[in-house]
């Protein structure tokens, strides 16, 4: 009988020694991430936090077509007249370019704009909501200020793309905007008017430019600085068509600098380098992307560049409208940047050569996808004052201005003498030349009302198909992505014309 | 390897070997009890030692023995094993009882085993030679068809791989509901790719709640419970194995137009899409003029009202005739008959990434034991090369299983395993990626070459002699790419270890008190490497290459106490268990390539990707099993566990689950007894819960902040998920009403209906998006999944030297969502509905081809002037946005089963296998892409000759027409095709070599044999894998491998 009562002690002591687990045992916590508690109990976690969000303008999302902010701007400029496809290549942005994408409710592209854009809303508003009760020596108000400006440029990039455009005759523009979302709510809201949203987007940006105007010299121009914030406001205010404040901002954004240097416009050897290093003396905003923080494909430069290549590049080189680039002088620095005789520049092995291609954008490296992406230039502060100030009737200033920026690209450039209608189209045109490339012709049509017209020019009636898009169509509007009225309830019944 | 292996061999042969005086010689018979034939070829052994022998002709033996105590064991397929002591006879004859006329076979259950006839809940056991029947590399290969309820995809031919497996129905939604894997009594987290199948003694399938709750985290989607083989105490043998086979493709490439009769298809596509332009239509002979190249040229190209056209050649991109480029098609439509092919023979894509697979198969085992061990110890070798090139894979395996009883009251044992892989992978991981060879092969153009050619179509030789691969600059179709080059080129593999290490400890504490503890360590080592080359493809021009390593430790304890006490046969046994999984992973990415042939990172010169992190899993459960037998009449369980998991947050972590059971042995009443025919019936009913945290996210509950957005240099950390702290255990239910009989000496057979829902399923609810975050983690909504099964096994001949079975085996699933937390979702081709399945497609009603135009069309949902029109009674559009939806059908079939039968005639065997699938649908989206009215340099069914081509042509295939590729080739219901199948699975064919040879060679037994697997399939359409995916839709994957094999197999 004893034998049974040592197997039973031998027993229970392995029993012990196996199977006691501690209180704890079952609590695990991750290696690659932080708890959302912890994110803003210091204000040196709560830049994490922001830099994450200057981050996620160039990662990459769900398809190869998403990454980041750069990949929309193709897409924008795919929606207009002046980006040429020349090939098939890849059918990336083909949808696009043929306008019906955002015309789809399920589009990989509807969904992706969208959720990027409430993506760094939601992380803003973490910032904003969650930042005063956060310890630290780091500067709040540059936090926040930051993610106050983050939080108005997404919305106005929402509201530009799925909402009627602004018009400043139409006061109060009671067209459905989008949701404005200050706190995150997973109840969804719906939207409010585009008078709303215009308005939610200025006082975010007021409220930025008063925080951040106290701000010690920014780490680097990916940061949003108090002139950035003043150059989104400038964007804000052409787009309402409030002239007097998109040139008084426009000339703060570049010119009124306190802790750094001003922008100087660049040479015209710098015009030549490829577009891809953010230190650029006249870029004031921009991504920048190191090799290890590369995105392969995903990238802007593995569709736009010449010399990266991807199989899109080589089999459809991206090429400047025949018709604009036929208006370009022959002194000016930019009629180096696209080939008019497909002979001049050597694409990548196995690639094509089209009439017309860009050298616009160049990767340094060829082996590697990766460029800065620019988000603000000097140039752009040039030709919305010119813009505004011809459009409230001030020729003279708006000829300065032009000219200020022109003469550098061209220094044959002669001082406009035109005006009115005549002087505003001048402005667009050296606007079309200038921002080829950088995402912003499709706005451009939208906020002037202007009809897109591909005609006369090198489009291939394969790639291009839509040729003409009257303003006012229901088509300048984004669709809503289905996935969103699914989830949405408070936005069941707010789509868009679908005709 | 192999000396260790023999010394560690003779040592156990020392242990286990005792020499005995006295010794004598024992003859005797062995018949068959039932007609009193003789039976050649059994095995007579004396138990506890190695002296054995096997029946002559007439089955007569002698044999050795050395005591009075001896005790013969006497065996043979197919028959009870029956035991004799030899006391003092000199003859012993032995009349063996057939097996398959008892319900006493015993199978492997949670934690132990059981007599089938006192099992109360839903398994099936598969023994060795059934799973063995083809040579496979895989053991989930041999699932298919096995047993009903068990649903399998077709494996890919990817050397190496194994099919997915579904137990009764589909229990989660958007998680994986792949069954629970035990290897030896623990939860297996590797893969079974890691288990030699030659080491495996069984396979049981759990399927209802009654088999399952004991496992209970993990097991809601059944359990396959695998287990190893053992040294038998009365028997010692060396097993040798050496198998080689071919393989090829089992199932064709689907049916294409040939090249010259792409170019004039593709000529009409292009004039169709100018002259049906919706917005400036052309006329049809200028049209013409255009697509053909013939239209007067201004600056250069053909302009018409000031818009650019291409030619067809310009579209094309290449001219492969000895003609000018715009006289390759004539404006009627008609390859130019002057037009000579260049290079005909250089257009073999498929060919070319094609090549005879290899398979090598060699194992050797021996195994045996004494009166208080016994072993079972292996070494394996498979190297197996795909039938597409770079496809291979090569795999040594080596196991240990020794069991010890040193003490009476003490038992314990140790099981080794340990698996070296190397494998090198076809790249299809991406259904319509550039460097996927299957989609590369399937839809490039029937006019693009391989390799370059100069003008008169002479192959361009480079500075060495060899041809020189076209890259494709000119192709529309993957341009800058050319997928033998990169396949060739590229490598994409990885190397992967697996050790196991278990050790058990049992002690009896008393006769009816046992105590037992497993404890088991698995541990993964896991090594990709990947190199895209500097010449063509993703890598190209700086070559870049990857390194992935992942180490998964899996430790498993788990502590039994049994208690089975004697009276009225009761027995009671509780357990408990802890489990835990930790995964170390890291990354390196580099670009650049410094010196060729190098793949190490060192090589490179720029790092593009770089990180690592670890991941911790914990579960933790108790539990416990009370069974009750009253006179071997009924029988009743119930099991109960209590499951903790770290997924979950600490307030709601635990779930009880538990199950109950009963069993009634009709057979044994007077009343069923008096019936001769019936030789067994059994009824039986299960109901339970097992909890499921299947496939969740390891911190499933937490709101966390990723790491990884660094902004340059400056630390980036961004929203991930929000978490859920009401998150916990996905519920299944289980019922199960089953009868098990034996009838006529020679029928037993199974009938299972079974009910099983999943309750608070484990969802991802996606949010608005704009909350910033796509998905939360929710428990919403009730699935059912419910069917029936049936099993029969039918002894048609049973002669001793003569016999024929047939087995055959049914299934039918019913699943439909019970509760949603949305009314309806879309997700890709179904629609999740309450009264919907998971698998029910949501797809445009197609309507066809309008015979005016010869425009696809659909069931409109709104009448739209545009675009709509009304044919008959039917309202339809051209324009898929305004098309209605319905549900038209699903993906899971009305019943699917196997049949098979086993031939044996003296020294002969033959068995055949065949797997069949009747209903369900199959949406092809291969198919849909080679019907693409005119994706310029895109391949084209030969389905494409019966296109529309004039007014009034009745067809169901739309006019060509570059234009109109998203309206016409829109997702739609016209991609549906019959998902019924019947697949002559395998063949084995054997010849044991006649027992006088074999004997004479002084061996115990000599097997030859010829095996074919995935001989011959009939679906609805050539090229169809009908079973690729469980969801019903085809991608471009590895075809599965028919492979061909002669092999022999030794007892020594």
């Amino acid at each position: 009988m004893k034998r049974i009562y040592y197997k039973i002690a031998i027993s229970f002591t392995v029993l012990i020694m196996l199977g006691a687990c501690k209180k704890d045992y079952l609590n695990t916590y991750p290696t690659n991430g932080v708890a959302q508690a912890s994110a803003f109990t210091t204000t040196s976690n709560a830049l994490m936090a922001l830099n994450g969000i200057h981050r996620s303008l160039y990662t990459q999302y769900s398809n190869q077509d998403e990454g980041g902010q750069s990949t929309i701007a193709i897409d924008l400029d795919c929606l207009g007249e002046d980006y040429v496809f020349t090939g098939l290549g890849s059918s990336w942005f083909k949808a696009t370019s043929q306008w019906t994408s955002h015309r789809n409710v399920n589009s990989s592209l509807v969904y992706y704009v969208y959720r990027f854009y409430y993506k760094i809303i939601a992380n803003a508003n973490m910032i904003i909501n969650n930042i005063d009760g956060a310890t630290g020596t780091d500067d709040k108000k540059n936090i926040k200020g930051q993610a106050l400006a983050y939080r108005a440029w997404a919305h106005f990039n929402l509201v530009q793309l799925f909402a009627k455009r602004y018009s400043a005759a139409g006061k109060p523009n009671t067209q459905m905007g989008v949701p404005i979302m200050l706190t995150n709510v997973t109840t969804g809201i719906g939207r409010s008017s585009v008078e709303d949203v215009y308005t939610q987007i200025n006082a975010d940006l007021d409220a930025s430019i008063g925080l951040l105007g106290s701000v010690a010299k920014r780490s680097n121009r990916s940061q949003i600085s108090v002139n950035v914030a003043q150059g989104i406001k400038a964007r804000v205010a052409l787009t309402q068509q409030d002239w007097a404040n998109a040139s008084k901002y426009a000339i703060l954004a570049r010119s009124g600098y306190v802790n750094e240097t001003a922008p100087v416009l660049m040479t015209a050897a710098d015009y030549q380098k490829g577009f891809n290093d953010y230190k650029n003396s006249e870029w004031m905003w921009g991504s920048h992307v190191q090799a290890d923080q590369t995105q392969y494909f995903y990238s802007f430069f593995a569709y736009i560049s010449e010399n990266y290549g991807s199989s899109d590049i080589k089999g459809n080189p991206k090429a400047i409208n025949s018709l604009l680039y036929n208006t370009i002088s022959a002194t000016d620095v930019r009629n180096k940047l696209w080939d008019p005789t497909a002979t001049l520049y050597t694409p990548p092995a196995s690639g094509s050569r089209m009439p017309y291609m860009n050298i616009k954008f160049l990767v340094p490296d060829i082996t590697l996808s990766c460029g800065d992406f620019p988000l603000m230039r000097a140039s752009e502060m040039y030709l919305i004052e010119a813009e505004a100030k011809a459009q409230s009737g001030d020729n003279a200033g708006a000829a300065t201005a032009l000219y200020t920026m022109a003469v550098v690209r061209d220094p044959s450039y002669v001082k406009s003498v035109k005006t009115g209608q005549a002087l505003i189209d001048e402005i667009l045109l050296q606007r079309r030349v200038e921002l080829w490339g950088e995402g912003f012709r499709f706005l451009d049509l939208k906020r002037l009302n202007v009809a897109l017209n591909r005609n006369g020019a090198n489009h291939i009636s394969t790639y291009a198909v839509i040729y003409d898009v009257a303003p006012g169509d229901v088509k300048w509007q984004f669709l809503i992505p289905q996935t969103e009225i699914n989830a949405n309830p408070a936005i069941a019944g707010q789509q868009n014309p679908l005709q | 390897m192999r000396k260790s292996l023999l010394t560690l061999l003779l040592v156990l042969l020392a242990i286990t070997n005792m020499a005995f005086a006295q010794e004598r010689v024992v003859t005797g018979t062995v018949t068959q009890k039932s007609d009193g034939a003789s039976i050649p070829g059994a095995t007579i052994s004396v138990k506890g030692t190695r002296t054995a022998t096997v029946t002559n002709q007439n089955g007569k033996f002698s044999i050795k023995v050395s005591s009075p105590n001896a005790v013969l064991v006497v065996s043979f397929v197919g028959m009870v094993k029956t035991e004799i002591t030899v006391g003092n006879q000199y003859t012993v004859d032995v009349a063996m009882v057939s097996e398959v006329t008892s319900l006493d076979e015993v199978i492997v259950v949670a934690y132990g085993t059981s007599k089938k006839s006192e099992f109360t809940g839903a398994a099936v056991s598969v023994g060795s030679k059934k799973l063995t029947l083809s040579p496979i590399t895989n053991i989930t290969k041999a699932l298919d068809g096995i047993a009903p309820g068990v649903q399998v995809t077709s494996a890919s031919g990817q050397p190496g791989s194994g099919p997915d497996i579904r137990i009764r129905g589909f229990g989660s939604v958007q998680y994986s509901g792949a069954p629970l894997i035990v290897v030896d009594n623990v939860p297996f987290s590797g893969t079974l790719a890691n288990i030699n199948p030659d080491d495996i003694e069984s396979v049981t399938i759990l399927k209802d709640a009654a088999s399952t709750a004991l496992y209970g985290n993990q097991a809601a989607n059944g359990v396959v419970v695998v287990t190893t083989k053992k040294g038998n105490k009365d028997r010692s043998q060396i097993q040798v194995k050496i198998a080689q086979g071919l393989s090829t493709r089992a199932v064709q490439e689907y049916e294409r137009v040939s090249r010259d009769n792409y170019y004039p298809l593709m000529w009409e596509s292009y004039r169709n899409s100018m002259v049906n332009d919706p917005k400036i239509p052309l006329p049809a002979n200028i049209a013409a003029q255009i697509a053909s190249g013939v239209y007067p040229l201004t600056a250069g190209v053909q302009s018409y009202n000031g818009k650019t056209y291409n030619s067809i050649k310009q579209n094309l991109g290449m001219n492969p005739y000895n003609v000018a480029d715009n006289a390759i098609v004539g404006i009627d439509g008609k390859l130019n008959p002057a037009a000579k092919f260049l290079y005909p023979n250089d257009l073999g894509w498929e060919k070319g990434l094609s090549r005879i697979g290899k398979r090598g198969d060699y194992g050797v085992s021996f195994s045996g034991g004494g009166p208080k061990s016994d072993y079972f110890v292996s070494m394996g070798y498979v190297n197996e090369k795909g039938f597409v090139i770079k496809s291979d894979y090569e795999r040594v395996t080596g196991r240990i299983n020794i069991n010890a009883n040193p003490i009476s009251w003490f038992k314990t044992g140790l099981n080794l395993s340990g698996t070296v892989t190397t494998s090198n992978v076809a790249n299809d991981a991406t259904s319509t990626g550039y460097a996927n060879p299957f989609f590369f092969s399937r839809n490039i153009g029937p006019i693009y070459p391989i390799y370059r050619h100069n003008t008169n179509g002479d192959f361009l030789w480079d500075g060495n002699g060899n041809q020189q691969y076209d890259l494709g600059g000119a192709r529309p179709v993957n341009p800058g790419r050319n997928i033998i080059a990169e396949t060739e080129f590229n490598d994409n593999l990885f190397k992967r270890n697996a050790w196991t290490g278990k050790t058990y400890g049992e002690i009896t504490i008393t006769k009816d008190l046992k105590f037992t503890t497993n404890v088991s360590a698995e541990i993964g080592n896991y090594d990709a490497s990947t190199l895209d080359n500097k010449i063509v493809g993703d890598g190209a021009p700086g070559g870049r290459a990857s390194k992935t390593t992942t180490l998964s430790t899996t430790i498993n304890i788990n502590q039994l106490i049994n208690y089975n006490k004697a009276f009225g046969k009761h027995s009671i046994e509780a357990m408990a268990g802890h489990e835990s999984y930790i995964y170390n992973y890291l990354y390196g990415f580099r670009t650049g390539q410094i010196a060729d042939g190098n793949t190490e990172l060192i090589n490179f010169t720029t790092t593009s990707s770089l990180n690592s992190y670890t991941d911790n899993y914990r579960k933790e459960g108790y539990f416990g099993q009370v069974t009750y037998n009253y006179e071997n009449r009924f029988y009743a369980k119930a099991s109960f566990r209590h499951d903790g998991s770290s997924k979950f947050a600490a307030p709601v972590r635990w779930g009880n689950f538990g199950a109950v059971s009963a069993g009634w042995r009709l057979d044994q009443e007077p009343f069923i007894k008096s019936i001769k025919e019936i030789d067994g019936l059994k009824l039986r009913a299960s109901y339970g819960t097992v909890g499921s945290d299947n496939e969740l996210d390891y911190y499933a509950y937490q709101a966390l902040y990723a790491l990884g957005f660094n902004n340059a240099v400056e630390p980036g950390i961004l929203q991930s998920s929000l978490g859920n702290l009401d998150i916990q255990w996905e519920t299944n239910t289980n019922f199960d009403l089953g009868v098990d009989f034996a009838l006529f000496k020679r029928v037993t057979g199974t009938f299972d209906y079974y009910n099983r829902q999943s309750k608070n399923l484990l969802f991802q609810v996606n949010l608005p998006l704009s909350s910033g975050v796509l998905i939360q983690n929710r428990n919403v909504g009730t699935m059912a999944n419910s069917g029936f099964e049936f099993e029969a096994n039918t002894q048609i001949i049973k002669k001793t030297d003569f016999k024929w079975n047939i087995d055959l085996n049914l299934s039918t699933v019913k699943n439909a969502f019970k509760k949603l937390p949305f009314v309806e979702q879309v997700n890709g081709t179904k629609k999740y509905m309450v009264g919907h399945s998971i698998y029910d497609y949501w797809l445009r009603e197609s309507m066809g081809v309008d015979p005016a135009d010869g425009s696809a069309i659909y069931r409109a949902a709104n009448f739209i002037v545009a675009s709509s029109k009304v044919i008959g009674k039917d309202t339809v559009t051209t324009d898929p946005n305004n098309a209605r939806y319905h549900y038209a059908g699903s993906a899971i079939p009305d019943l699917y089963g196997s049949v098979s039968s086993n031939f044996s005639y003296k020294n002969f065997d033959l068995s055949i296998a065949f797997s069949f699938q009747l209903g369900g649908e199959i949406y092809d989206n291969n198919y849909a892409a080679l019907m693409s009215p005119g994706t310029y340099g895109s391949a084209l069914s030969i389905d494409m000759l019966n296109r529309w081509q004039k007014p009034g042509d009745i067809t169901n295939v739309p006019r060509l027409d570059a234009g109109r590729v998203a309206q016409f080739g829109a997702t739609s219901d016209r991609w549906l095709t019959s998902g019924t199948y019947f697949n002559f699975k395998t063949i084995n064919l054997g010849y044991n070599l006649p027992l006088n040879v074999v004997k004479r060679l002084q061996m115990q037994n000599v097997r030859l044999y010829l095996s074919g697997d995935n001989l011959w399939l009939k679906s609805s359409r050539t090229g169809l894998n009908p079973t690729q995916a469980f969801t019903g839709v085809t991608s471009n994957a590895y075809v599965p491998a028919r492979v061909v094999t002669v092999g022999i197999n030794v007892t020594l």
